[in-house]
């Protein structure tokens, strides 16, 4: 998904303070009930395709795909890994995304700061300018981009896809750090000011340390976009070495269409290190997407 | 200690009447900031956008050195091409229903979670999972769960005896863009829901005991104290669900890459189609812009409001 931009004010989300209504005993059991069920069909999908996973394809077809497996097995994990080249994907996504999101992070919040607490012409026209990528879909650049790509002899790398990500992960992100920065009172810039700090040194000393919640969040949330980006790596990338997750994922899919379980295993193998990283840094990310909605 | 104390207040005396005026570093300190993330986002996003607008302009197919300026053709093109009709329908039809859905069951949901409920971060751990899959794996599942032979969708139909409903979702054009839209819900349920879970813990309980009080019904206090005290939300949601809903592209591609037939063709994956396909791509191009215009029209008040509100 795109990621969508809100402002974060806190990275911790604030458990809601238990509303004190009559009644609310039996009204809390049944309300639980009805959402744990709905969760669980909510999550069912992914259920399912954990269970066929683990099953030999002869028990699935068998007993179909909703039944309870008689036996349990790895091989197709191991099939999938292999055929579906997940070792180079997987490299290539984490690579992409370690040189990415540092990079996009620190030139947002440069950009951030200056539009935020510098004075700086023609502010609201470069605010407006880079806000508006936000609605840009990656589609109208495409054809442009391989061009470009083509003359530097950038495609089929993963390096030709840097510059794109970068572009089209600065919206957001500068949208979110200017209006964290933004919220750092006056009073201690120029405090520091007062004792000699320049811009740097208050960039460095100053705004980033009192950011690091937004930091933080902006990071994640730009490196599930980055990991999961399709489009441009479909057009650029051509060698299955180069090939990312999610575009390695539909080759993939096309190999194994007559083989559910290896299908699911496969499926499962390119998402297990996102949902992994979404159960242990949610806390960042949903704080950091619901925090501007009370101000809004 | 005393000599140190009087340099270092010296020059902060001297500077301080003039931080009006140009600050320490001069005014082109602000942009030696602004330019590293200038420079990405013009090259790698302006500039390509705003040269489309000439491919658009052009007979170019894609491969050959060279092309002609053909003025608006391409463009005048468009209306008598039956997929552009069929794309359109179909980005309206997206639009539409993948605003409004999950828009009413994240409200749903978030009003449900923000009562006394047990294992609240849990439940809103599920419900937002989907989100954070990447678009194509969510494609895959969703087509294996649509497998007409194997998929659980129609196993589970037939397990309760509804065997007349099994059918080939993705297959047949009366179901298809349905079924695509189906895990598009599924994934963009999420956000809403924790922008209204946020939003209702920021409405003060006392409206409702005041509510209460007057003898407002449940269903009263609901469309007078709950809905305007999520009228932010309801902005930031509809707003954002707008500009993604232009974006549709991965999810269509990977699922049925606008078949069967064009039957869920949209702008984006026509575009890809002409430009990859046809070898066509002044005319994909084309198809591309008039999207593109379409969803920079409807997401400048949204962009306006955040540039606005920063100032």
């Amino acid at each position: 998904m795109t990621i969508a931009p809100v402002r974060v004010e806190a990275a911790v989300p604030t458990e809601p303070e238990p509303v004190s209504r009559p009644s609310k005993g039996r009204r809390g059991l049944v309300m639980t009930l009805v959402l744990a069920v709905t969760a669980i069909f909510w999550i069912s999908p992914l259920a399912l395709l954990v269970i066929t996973a683990v099953r030999p394809l002869a028990d699935f077809i068998g007993n179909g795909p909703l039944s309870w497996p008689d036996e349990f097995t790895w091989s197709n994990f191991k099939d999938a890994w292999g055929i579906g080249n997940f070792a180079t994907t997987y490299r290539n996504s984490a690579f992409l995304a370690l040189m990415k999101v540092p990079l996009g992070v620190a030139i947002s919040a440069m950009l951030g700061f200056a539009l935020a607490k510098l004075r700086m012409k023609f502010r609201r026209t470069v605010m407006f300018t880079v806000f508006l990528g936000l609605t840009i879909p990656i589609y109208i650049t495409i054809v442009p981009v391989f061009i470009m790509m083509r003359g530097a002899g950038a495609t089929d790398s993963l390096f030709g896809l840097i510059g794109p990500y970068l572009a089209f992960g600065i919206p957001f992100e500068v949208l979110v750090l200017q209006s964290f920065f933004r919220q750092i009172p006056d009073e201690i810039i120029e405090a520091a000011k007062v004792d000699g700090a320049g811009d740097w040194r208050i960039f460095f000393t100053i705004v980033l340390p009192l950011s690091t919640p937004a930091l933080v969040t902006v990071a994640i949330l730009d490196a599930v976009a980055t990991w999961n980006e399709f489009l441009f790596a479909l057009i650029l990338l051509n060698s299955d070495a180069n090939k990312t997750i999610p575009v390695g994922l539909l080759n993939f899919q096309g190999q194994f269409a007559n083989n559910n379980t290896g299908l699911a295993a496969g499926i499962l193998i390119a998402v297990v290190p996102i949902l992994i990283a979404y159960m242990l840094l949610q806390r960042w990310i949903v704080g950091g997407l619901t925090a501007g909605a009370t101000k809004g | 200690m005393a000599t140190v104390a009087i340099a270092r207040s010296k020059p902060g005396a001297t500077r301080r009447p003039a931080k009006k005026g140009a600050k320490r570093g001069g005014k082109w300190s602000p942009w030696l900031f602004a330019l590293p993330a200038l420079v990405v986002y013009v090259a790698f996003l302006v500039y390509p956008a705003v040269s489309s607008l000439w491919f658009s302009l052009t007979d170019w197919d894609g491969l050959s050195a060279t092309y002609n300026f053909v003025g608006l053709d391409n463009y005048a093109k468009l209306p008598s091409d039956p997929v552009v009709a069929t794309a359109v329908r179909n980005n309206l039809i997206w639009t539409i229903v993948t605003i409004i859905v999950p828009t009413v069951i994240g409200l749903a949901l978030a009003i449900a979670l923000n009562g006394k409920v047990h294992g609240k971060p849990i439940l809103r751990m599920v419900f937002y999972t989907p989100a954070v899959l990447p678009l194509v794996s969510i494609a895959s599942i969703w087509g294996w769960l649509y497998n007409p032979q194997y998929g659980a969708i129609n196993s589970f139909l037939r397990l309760i005896g509804l065997d007349g409903l099994a059918q080939p979702w993705l297959g047949q054009d009366s179901t298809a863009l349905w079924a695509v839209m189906v895990p598009a819900i599924w994934l963009r349920t999420g956000f809403p829901m924790l922008l209204y879970l946020a939003a209702l813990q920021g409405i003060p309980n006392e409206l409702y005991e005041a509510a209460t009080v007057d003898g407002a019904s449940r269903w009263q206090q609901f469309w007078h104290v709950t809905m305007p005290g999520l009228r932010p939300a309801h902005y930031i949601v509809l707003a954002l669900s707008l500009i993604d809903s232009f974006k549709v592209f991965d999810m269509i591609y990977a699922m049925t890459y606008g078949g069967p037939g064009t039957a869920t063709q949209v702008m984006g994956t026509w575009m890809y189609a002409n430009v990859f396909q046809y070898y066509q791509a002044g005319y994909g191009t084309a198809i591309a812009v008039v999207i593109t215009l379409v969803a920079i029209a409807v997401g400048i008040p949204y962009v306006r409001s955040q540039t606005r509100e920063a100032s």
